[in-house]
């Protein structure tokens, strides 16, 4: 009977350190999950938004002015004016022994808005769009280093998700954007949380993977013209944006990424 | 039921051994873990006896079931999204599926290590290996048997301290820890000293010296000699199938393969034998021995 019992006690610690290390290891998408279950669909979004903002009123209001409001009404502001606003937004805090900040960011260039940590940030009921897209046309050059079982899944015009505009909510990252429009769309999609970026990575869209066509391959993401130099889920939408998420076989270089975070 | 393939040449089991546990582990496509995980079971049952069942359940039922859930929580590859996981992944069919195929294949490889421990006796190992690697055979054959002699000697052990009331039962939590390290201590030292008594023993002997011969009671005659050839008949069928890709199934990232034909089911059928051959050895036996009593 004794030894019964410290068998499943053995057990159940065994148990609790699986399910502690499948929280905190690369898993589990914390903060962002609750957030984009609010507000799952913007088609509906006109029937939530009460119940959203009654959730998320109390605490959204009074604190969005005083801390998280300069980058967000500045990237408002932007949308029309990205260099002119780009002086007053606050700029990352770099750390001088380093020359980046605290998820290894080095300085964002002039005129390209800063890394917003979704942490920080609140989702306000404020309705706005952008454009989206999913294609990976780099791949029908490159259907010779695909594995035989992936070419099936490359479309013929090499478009996954054609261009559209999306509602979303202020506040809302990239990767929120990406996750629901997959979702709603019924196309696959796989991430994974790296604390040390502080953002998701993009492992594989449509079950075509990083590293399915060559080392150098992989998803990437271009708003309005620019490879943001940090992850999607600390790239706060503004209105307007235009999202692309391309697939890479040459680390960015065949899709017109310049590498400025490779230097 | 006394097992019948056990009496075969040393050689034979061999053979069919490696075939067996090769084929169970490189062959993912669904019949063939079925047919390895059927064959597999039974001949344990057969080997083992009623122990086989009590060791399906409470072992290899849990490490299925663990495998199977494990592999849908960590791989969310394949094209029928079913659900959404609570991480925000996408729970997919094929992930639950090359989970379950995963889990069998590890269930049916242990079933077959479970017949190859009972069938590759310590002897038999020795008398394969005993002239080309003489340290490694004897090491092989000590090492299999230190597992049970271990457990015996930890009882005995453990019986005489208990009567001296120094046993992981008596006194305190932290008595009792000391007790059990102590205990770990006599054995390890009676370990050590076992392998160097042996070792010597060995030496003193003669063993692994040129020009030594082994006693041994197995012979290679007519029957083993047939088996044999059928096993590597066998083997060359599923090698060539394995080589065809007959044998592999595509579980990402959507599930194909599979399709029928005469070459595939030909394949199949010298699995599904080459799995059940040990069977069917015990069944010509019995039915052989049935035969000879009713002639008298």
């Amino acid at each position: 009977m004794n030894q019964k019992i410290k068998w499943g006690i053995a057990g159940a610690v065994v148990l609790c350190v699986l399910v502690v290390a499948f929280v905190w290891g690369g898993d589990f998408a914390s903060k962002d999950t609750e957030v984009l279950s609010g507000t799952s669909s913007p088609s509906a979004s006109a029937e939530i938004s009460p119940t959203a903002s009654a959730s998320a009123s109390p605490s959204a209001s009074p604190s969005v002015s005083p801390s998280a409001s300069p980058s967000a009404s500045a990237a408002a502001a932007v949308s029309a004016k990205p260099s002119a606003a780009a002086t007053e937004a606050p700029r990352q805090s770099i750390s001088p022994e380093t020359g980046k900040d605290a998820y290894q960011t080095e300085p964002v260039p002039e005129g390209q808005p800063v890394p917003v940590e979704p942490q920080e940030v609140e989702v306000t009921d404020n309705e706005l769009t952008c454009t989206i897209s999913i294609r990976c046309d780099t791949l029908l050059a490159n259907m010779d280093s695909l594995a035989p079982e992936k070419r099936a899944l490359v479309p013929a015009d090499g478009v996954l998700l054609a261009e559209r505009t999306v509602t979303f909510h202020e506040g809302e990252s990239a990767f929120n954007v990406l996750r629901r429009e997959t979702k709603q769309n019924k196309i696959h999609l796989e991430f994974v949380n790296t604390p040390v970026f502080n953002s998701a990575y993009i492992e594989g869209i449509g079950n075509l993977y990083e590293f399915d066509c060559g080392e150098l391959s992989g998803w990437m993401y271009k708003v309005n013209g620019w490879f943001p130099s940090y992850g999607c889920s600390r790239y706060a939408l503004k209105d307007g944006d235009v999202v692309e998420w391309i697939y890479t076989c040459d680390l960015g270089r065949d899709i017109g990424a310049d590498g400025g975070w490779q230097r | 039921m006394k097992d019948v393939f056990s009496s075969y040449h040393p050689f034979v089991n061999l053979c069919y051994f490696v075939l067996a546990l090769g084929c169970g582990m490189f062959f993912m496509h669904p019949v063939c873990l079925a047919l390895s995980l059927v064959g597999g079971f039974s001949y344990m049952a057969v080997c083992k006896g009623r122990k086989a069942l009590g060791f399906g359940l409470k072992f290899m039922l849990p490490v299925l079931l663990i495998t199977a859930i494990m592999n849908p929580a960590f791989n969310h590859r394949g094209v029928t999204i079913l659900t959404y996981l609570w991480s925000g992944n996408p729970l997919t069919l094929e992930s639950i599926l090359f989970g379950l195929a995963t889990a069998c294949m590890l269930a049916a490889v242990l079933c077959w290590c479970a017949c190859l421990s009972e069938v590759m006796t310590a002897d038999k190992l020795v008398y394969l290996f005993g002239r080309i690697v003489p340290a490694l055979s004897l090491m092989l054959s000590m090492v299999l048997r230190f597992v049970p002699r271990f457990g015996v000697q930890l009882r005995e052990v453990s019986a005489a301290q208990r009567c001296i009331g120094r046993d992981v039962s008596n006194g305190s939590v932290f008595q009792r820890m000391r007790h059990g390290i102590r205990i770990l201590s006599i054995l390890v030292t009676w370990s050590l000293e076992n392998a160097i008594d042996t070792a010597d023993s060995m030496k003193s002997r003669g063993y692994g010296l040129k020009g030594r011969t082994a006693f041994a009671l197995f012979r290679f005659d007519r029957r083993d000699g047939a088996a044999l050839a059928v096993i590597l008949l066998l083997g060359a069928v599923m090698l060539a199938g394995g080589v065809c890709g007959v044998t592999t199934y595509q579980y990402f990232p959507s599930l194909a393969g599979g399709e029928p034909s005469v070459w595939a089911a030909l394949v199949f059928v010298a699995y599904g034998v080459l799995c059940g051959l040990p069977l069917m050895f015990n069944g010509w036996e019995a039915q052989k021995w049935k035969r000879l009593q009713s002639n008298i």
